[in-house]
């Protein structure tokens, strides 16, 4: 079985009118983890997704899902999907939205009975399942959602942005249902513009802009060059050791001693000076760009692949290393 | 099998679900009740289950003239009327809204995500929604299939025709329904098209029924009439037809060719159905013995004014009509993208 589960090269889409929507997407998604794919409102996230699930034709497309030529149907039964804004019948229950979704896949009546009964209970709908969708919360119904994209067990789950609409609670719960998803060895594409929710969760990311993918890799990867420790000192430095640090590489600011990488050993003959000179160490954070700035950086200014810099060094999130 | 089962399943429970479905039914039972509580008795008819009699030498239990009438009420009333005409408009306003509910952005998305081609889940919907139409004439036919059995001892069949001719009839409005609803997803608009179109062909159908009424059944009758004064004038045999109402005929048969054929579909269920083996359309097969030379002679001309159209003619060119709106319809809801 391969370890990734879509490999997609070129992918292009130009609606009748002109609007090119993708232009020339590659992608890997690895199989088993969440990835999640960001990007501003008309970058082309909702496209891709489609194209991946046959809903729009590609004008171009090269590139394999679950080892089928993307748009086979067949391969689909393997696929769950919930879309944006999802619309499911006001006139069905929630269990009947699920066991619909479930013959629409193929799925025996008992075995899709069966298996509606486990994802009520997964979603935590199952006192639910028998009120129709009509009296359902924005919430309530994401969950029946997300329930019925299970209900053919599949090997990949799309969500496109999940959380839109649902309020914390809510959302910790989603976030709790993915985790189990990717526990249970399923692949998650999540389309989400929500970048703190997206952080908390995914193994690796694809940021989109413009019809086009600008970074991907893991959160790890993307971040490395921004990562650094921080050092809030107390007290004054004399100015021998400030030299000697200035020249290991470290930047002095006031009371703030930054060291630009991830490796943490650069810091440790820094920490034993300082202590050596009696220097007050007030904390010892690890710093590294966070999502939304990395996004930021991606999709800003400077248009695909931004160059647009931020003039302080940023502060979110941090790791507190010695307190 | 299990797609396209869940489909129907679905489009029935959506039926169900509607408030102006259940209204229907409960008139066309109501209606097919009331018609059931005809009866025959020695002495003539009986309405309402035996309160009023309306005494008649002729149409008396067990005459065939009984039957007839009793089957005419059925194929030229409650048929064209009421099925095929009142209940097929509500049907309608009831039926539009899916299609546009269906192509809606998050609606269509998890159906065409499925393994299932676009076109069996097009088709099967298209059929699903004909079930509004074909649960209501059922429910009616078996009422008169009742009625009849028990009241004449005729358990014919025959009656069910019905179901079949009603639905397709429906189809055939339906399906510019649909090609509306691909191509705008609005009900309002879809709903209005469809009307307009059934109207139009409506038109032409009564038009052209008309024009064949006068340029060939009224001189078959030997009857003329003065265009001028209006006056109707009968000469007891056979008159010439006009070269002029014939052409004037042709051009009109012409215009509704490629139109749907849904009163004349309607009404393909008088030669369905049969009384004493003798189908509906044979007038002059149920005139009294009596009857006058001129009686018959109309008889024979409504027999040919009946029969004007064969059941290919009417079926083929009404289908090559739904065939074609449906193909664009499907043409372009498989490649659409959602």
């Amino acid at each position: 079985m391969s370890d990734i589960v879509i490999d997609i090269a070129d992918v292009r889409k130009k609606y009748r009118g002109g609007v090119e929507a993708l232009r020339g997407v590659s992608l890997q998604v690895p199989r088993g983890g969440i990835f999640g794919l960001l990007g501003p409102n008309g970058a082309g996230k909702s496209t891709l997704v489609k194209i991946l699930t046959s809903i729009v034709r590609p004008t171009r497309c090269a590139g394999i899902m679950l080892g089928a030529a993307i748009g086979d149907k067949a391969t689909l039964a393997r696929v769950g999907y919930l879309p944006e804004h999802a619309r499911f019948p006001e006139y069905l229950k929630g269990g009947e939205v699920i066991r619909y979704v479930a013959g629409l896949t193929g799925i025996s009546s008992a075995d899709a009975r069966q298996k509606a009964g486990q994802l009520l209970e997964m979603v935590g709908m199952q006192d639910w399942g028998n009120h129709k969708m009509g009296t359902y919360s924005k919430g309530m119904k994401q969950r029946i959602g997300l329930a019925q994209a299970l209900v053919n067990d599949p090997e990949i789950v799309f969500l496109d942005e999940p959380t839109d609409g649902v309020d914390p609670k809510g959302r910790l719960e989603m976030r709790n249902l993915l985790q189990r998803m990717r526990d249970d060895g399923r692949t998650v594409f999540i389309n989400s513009h929500l970048l703190g929710e997206l952080e908390m969760i995914c193994d690796s990311v694809a940021i989109m802009d413009k019809g086009e993918i600008v970074r991907q890799g893991t959160i790890a990867e993307l971040t490395e060059k921004s990562r650094r420790y921080e050092l809030k000192t107390r007290g004054t430095i004399p100015e021998e050791l400030k030299h000697k640090l200035i020249a290991a590489g470290a930047e002095i600011g006031g009371e703030v001693i930054s060291m630009v990488g991830s490796d943490p050993e650069p810091i440790q003959p820094m920490l034993d000076a300082l202590r050596a000179e009696k220097v007050t160490i007030v904390e010892l954070r690890e710093i590294r760009q966070s999502l939304e700035e990395l996004f930021m950086e991606s999709v800003g200014a400077g248009g695909v692949g931004g160059t647009q810099k931020r003039s302080t060094p940023p502060q979110l999130p941090g790791k507190e290393l010695v307190k | 099998m299990r797609q396209v089962m869940t489909i129907l399943w679905d489009s029935y429970r959506l039926l169900a679900a509607k408030k102006l479905f259940w209204i229907v039914l409960f008139l066309t039972v109501l209606i097919a009740m009331m018609y059931a509580s005809v009866g025959f008795t020695p002495e003539g008819i009986s309405v309402l289950f035996g309160a009023y009699q309306i005494e008649s030498e002729l149409i008396v239990e067990g005459s065939m003239f009984a039957e007839y009438l009793y089957m005419m009420i059925f194929t030229d009333y409650l048929v064209p009327w009421w099925l095929g005409f009142f209940a097929l408009v509500l049907a309608l306003i009831s039926v539009c809204p899916i299609f546009p509910d269906f192509l809606k952005t998050g609606s269509i998305d998890v159906a065409i995500s499925k393994p299932m081609s676009r076109l069996s889940l097009f088709l099967v919907k298209y059929l699903g929604s004909l079930l509004f139409v074909a649960i209501q004439v059922l429910v009616f036919c078996v009422i008169v299939f009742i009625a009849h059995g028990v009241r004449l001892n005729a358990w014919n069949l025959e009656i069910f025709w019905a179901v079949l001719l009603l639905t397709f009839v429906f189809s055939l409005i339906y399906c510019v329904s649909v090609l509306t609803a691909v191509l705008t997803r609005s009900s309002l608009f879809s709903l209005l098209v469809a009307l307009l179109v059934w109207g139009v062909t409506l038109s032409i159908q009564w038009s052209e029924s008309i024009m064949y009424k006068a340029t060939y059944v009224m001189p078959a009758s030997g009857l003329s009439i003065n265009m001028k004064t209006g006056e109707t004038k009968e000469a007891g045999e056979e008159l010439n037809t006009s070269s002029e109402m014939e052409k004037f005929y042709g051009i009109v048969r012409a215009i509704g060719m490629p139109l749907p054929k849904t009163r004349d579909a309607t009404y393909l269920l008088r030669k369905k159905v049969t009384v004493r083996g003798k189908n509906m359309t044979m007038s002059s097969a149920f005139l009294e013995d009596e009857a006058s030379a001129s009686e018959l002679l109309e008889a024979k001309a409504m027999e040919d004014y009946d029969n004007r159209h064969s059941v290919a003619y009417i079926v083929g060119s009404s289908l090559a009509f739904e065939v074609f709106i449906l193909g664009i319809a499907c043409f372009i809801f498989v490649r659409k993208d959602f």
